[in-house]
């Protein structure tokens, strides 16, 4: 099958949705849904059957052109399964609301754009994809009105600074080797300068860096992921901001060449250090930002930005160092990440659309009794997120530690693993508030959630499982993405690793933690039986107790963040605020002297040729 | 074969006989220095076999789930730490996945206890996650030296690299690191002045108050096997492991013993005074043993 085939199907699914919702909303929502499984069954079917180069156009006296290898391969089964997932989930949540026909087109072709730059073989190419996706998603975020479009407007400016970047670099590139081709790129670039490698990395960087909001680029990010329609938020945390990590990979592989090398590599090198120790800061701050915020989504976000700095990490140690285990952790991560984010904000999503809406985190509570499915989804991905031993997390993360500590560096490692206690910490208060404790009386007939929410939450769960038990299934895909952009390859095992200075075995770990829960669990019901009581009985002793009086969840970590409050503003954002206030004012003052009257304009004019005169008059300078 | 699954089976339970052995001894301990009698040593095991059989109240499924994997993690990391020459489980991840596993205990009782609706137990747990986090920066900073000195994460390896060139605790950098890790052992173990999440006086216990029972039960030996771990640890990494089973109990015991004079002499601290202090000296030692150990091997 030809690329250009698939990506027909994927952009017409998108207009003939648009259409058919014109005729009914039921065929809509059938096509819609059966178009993004088409997609999961065409990719699945190309499993290591890398597609050559095809050209498909001519433009400008340039070749476009198309290919499918591991890497595009590996994002696009994830990018059009999550896809389908979040169709699947939008099928109950969308119904009802108003504009359904465009949010369902705007789905499907913010997946066909990305199918688009995963595809591309060429920069003309991947960038008319990305300027696609990055419009779409402004759509998508605006979707919901009133401060949705103030979050759209933030997404779409730091977008657009970064496709200027990225059209810069790719003009230069144009005029320093006449071609677009990647791969004719990577070949050029090996006989560059070092300064101009370094020019096309820091370009390049800037635009997948704001993509992937990396520190400092990172503020577009909170407020697009809450504002945004939920099933959408799915699939902008899980795949549509990691193309920035795509970004990052393929300018690896366009260096391939220069990795690891000395004197042109150095440069390289250092680039990646910075990365890496971005990457770092990206880990650190947005964690502990986490723990302040009281509404779920915003709180998935910043983890959405903390997680995105592990990636960042191990995809720049592991280029600056040309370690693959590092740089392997790193792309595994963004597949784990996309996982259990998207199963997170499902579950999240799965509360508001019973709730009515509500996300703040004070005001819930107890919903494990009403809504079963919806906790385990939220358990397990918190789990993921935490990188709990045998969830998918966990083995991501293990590769990216490993890798720093051996190769010396322990400072990176443990702004990696002081993360994952700060995540712990605002993680539990997510569950916590949302499932566990006292269930609001407003909340006590609660329906569960549908079964279309259910299924996506369902397969996710069991994902975050499997790929945590049996990492070999994705680690050798990424095995081979490591060995096509020039890295040793690793020694992977269905069950982890194998190697001299630490191994990984996930089915040790796996028989111990069954073997031992179900010592425990004979144990506990060989011992005296329990009553189930209500949740006050025991605290009240049968005391009256005022019902949504209290709430103990309110404030959880109250005396840490009187502590850490002062310290913990998001100084980026203020500064990008206070910037763009002050040009507004400094535009206000130019405006002014457009007065509208003729005779100020004819001022003007005078005053600036006598002022002219003058110094013709008193310096002579012509 | 035989005597490997034999490991798998009598190592938890050695493990749990200190855990229960340490558990008596520190309110003997406490006693005696607070010129009370105290309770038998075996008070303790009386308490547990007592619970078992006693009815109890629970709130639900994720009561129960949330404490059976608490102990289930906890046994698990136990089977991961050298006990003189026993490691049931030592090529498997080592010292990174200990860390992680040790995760499930805190995790299963903040996740058992929130669906008891006390508000004893939301201060309870939300004290316990500061403090962890407290105690968490300089205890990953003191592994983090450890792992980079001895450039691995196997336990079993730095116990052998202590054979040959003597204990850790007496050379330079890890000395450091050594003392952070005995001023911060008090708040992982969860005594004075660092008991702030099970103040009995204060918040009934915190998390244990809804637990009776079984429940309590296990909650009981999932703390005397976090003193083993902690401890265990501590001796693994720090005190050179031992050859024998016999001389690691008594490195550990000596160990616990300091900490059981801390704890029966201090008052308790507040949360965040526990917290500016876990961040201060603890913590401004294991990054300058951090540092050294980093300068010392570029």
């Amino acid at each position: 099958m030809k690329p250009q085939l698939i990506l027909l199907i994927a952009f017409g699914g998108a207009f003939l949705t648009y259409i058919f919702g014109k005729i009914s909303s039921k065929l809509r929502d059938g096509a819609a849904v059966a178009i993004s499984l088409a997609l999961v069954a065409i990719f699945a079917c190309l499993y290591g059957r890398p597609l050559q180069e095809s050209f498909y156009w001519g433009f400008l006296g340039l070749n476009l052109s198309l290919r499918l290898d591991a890497l595009s391969w590996f994002f696009a089964i994830a990018i059009v399964s999550l896809g389908a997932l979040s169709i699947i989930f939008s099928l109950r949540y969308m119904r009802d609301r108003e504009r359904t026909d465009f949010y369902y087109s705007m789905m499907l072709m913010v997946n066909a754009a990305m199918l688009g730059i995963v595809l591309s073989n060429d920069l003309i190419s991947f960038y008319i994809f990305w300027e696609m996706m990055s419009w779409c998603t402004f759509l998508l975020i605006s979707y919901n009105q009133h401060r949705a479009l103030d979050a759209g407007m933030k997404y779409i400016i730091m977008s657009m600074i970064g496709s200027v970047a990225m059209l810069a670099g790719i003009l230069s590139l144009y005029v320093s080797f006449d071609t677009l081709l990647i791969p004719q790129i990577a070949s050029s670039l090996a006989t560059a300068s070092p300064g101009y490698v370094l020019f096309v990395l820091v370009i390049f960087g800037i635009a997948f860096g704001i993509k992937n909001a990396i520190m400092p680029l990172h503020t577009w990010l909170p407020d697009s992921y809450a504002e945004a329609p939920s099933p959408f938020t799915a699939v902008l945390s899980g795949m549509l901001t990691r193309m920035g990590v795509y970004g990052l990979l393929l300018i690896t592989y366009v260096i391939g060449g220069m990795i690891g090398g000395t004197g042109l590599g150095s440069n390289v090198s250092k680039f990646n250090y910075v990365l890496a120790w971005l990457g770092a800061l990206t880990i650190v701050v947005p964690t502990f930002i986490a723990m302040l915020q009281n509404d779920a989504k915003q709180l998935l976000a910043w983890h959405g930005i903390g997680q995105g700095g592990y990636m960042v990490l191990g995809i720049g140690f592991g280029v600056a160092t040309a370690n693959s285990l590092a740089l392997a952790g790193g792309i595994f991560h963004t597949l784990n990440h996309a996982i259990y984010i998207v199963l997170l904000f499902m579950s999240v999503a799965a509360v508001q659309y019973r709730t009515g809406g509500v996300r703040d985190l004070n005001s819930l509570g107890g919903l494990v009794a009403r809504m079963p499915v919806a906790f385990v989804g939220a358990l397990l991905g918190i789990s993921g997120l935490i990188g709990l031993p045998l969830t998918n997390g966990f083995v991501s993360k293990w590769m990216i530690y490993k890798a720093l500590i051996i190769e010396g560096h322990p400072f990176l490692a443990f702004a990696a693993l002081i993360g994952t206690w700060g995540t712990i910490l605002s993680v539990y208060k997510f569950l916590h508030n949302m499932y566990l404790g006292q269930l609001p009386e407003k909340y006590k007939h609660l329906e569960k959630s549908p079964f279309s929410m259910q299924l996506p939450i369902a397969v996710l769960s069991s994902a975050v499982v499997l790929f945590g038990i049996l990492p070999g299934i994705p680690l050798r895909v990424i095995n081979k993405i490591c060995t096509w952009l020039g890295f040793s390859s690793l020694d992977v095992t269905i069950w982890g690793f194998t190697s001299e200075t630490g191994t990984l075995n996930t089915i040790n770990l796996l028989a111990a933690i069954v073997v031992v829960s179900a010592v425990v669990w004979v144990l506990f019901h060989r011992a005296a039986k329990s009553v189930v009581v209500a949740q006050d009985d025991n605290y009240a002793a049968g005391a009256y107790v005022p019902r949504d009086k209290y709430h103990y969840t309110a404030g959880f970590y109250e005396p840490l963040f009187t502590m850490l409050r002062p310290y913990l503003r998001d100084v980026v954002d203020e500064f990008y605020t206070a910037l763009a206030g002050a040009v507004r004012k400094s535009c206000g003052a130019v405006r002014r002297i457009y007065t509208g009257d003729v005779g100020n304009y004819v001022t003007y004019i005078i005053l600036f040729l006598a002022s002219l005169i003058l110094v013709q008059l008193r310096w002579r300078p012509w | 074969m035989v005597g490997r699954i034999l490991q798998f089976i009598l190592y938890p339970l050695v493990a749990l006989a200190i855990g229960v052995f340490f558990l008596g001894l520190a309110r003997k301990i406490t006693a005696r220095i607070q010129w009370r009698y105290g309770p038998p040593l075996v008070q303790p095991v009386i308490d547990m076999i007592r619970l078992f059989y006693q009815k109890s109240v629970s709130h639900g499924p994720v009561f129960a789930v949330g404490l059976i994997m608490s102990l289930a993690g906890s046994i698990v990391v136990v089977l991961f730490l050298p006990f003189g020459s026993i490691c049931p489980l030592s090529g498997s991840g080592g010292l990174l996945v200990v860390l992680y596993v040790m995760l499930l205990a805190p995790m299963g009782i903040a996740l058992s206890g929130g669906q008891g609706a006390n508000p004893n137990i939301s201060i309870g747990i939300s004290r316990k996650l500061i403090l962890a986090l407290g105690y968490e920066v300089p205890f990953l900073l003191v592994l983090l030296t450890v792992m980079t000195h001895y450039n691995t994460i196997s336990i079993v390896q730095v116990v052998e690299a202590q054979r040959d060139i003597g204990w850790s605790i007496a050379s330079l950098p890890l000395f450091l690191s050594g003392v952070s890790y005995l001023l911060i052992l008090p708040a992982m173990l969860g005594f004075r002045p660092f008991d702030v999440s099970t103040a009995p006086q204060e918040i009934s216990s915190g998390p244990l108050v809804e637990y009776g029972g079984k429940y309590l039960l296990m909650a009981t030996i999932e703390h005397a096997l976090l003193l083993f771990i902690d401890i265990a640890l501590f001796v693994n990494l720090f005190l050179g492991g031992a050859g024998n089973p016999i001389i690691f109990f008594v490195k550990m015991l000596i160990v616990f013993v300091l900490v059981l004079f801390i704890h029966a002499a201090f008052p308790r601290l507040r949360i965040e005074q526990a917290i500016r202090y876990l961040w201060k000296w603890p913590t401004a030692l294991a990054l300058a043993g951090l540092i050294i150990v980093t300068i010392g091997r570029s």
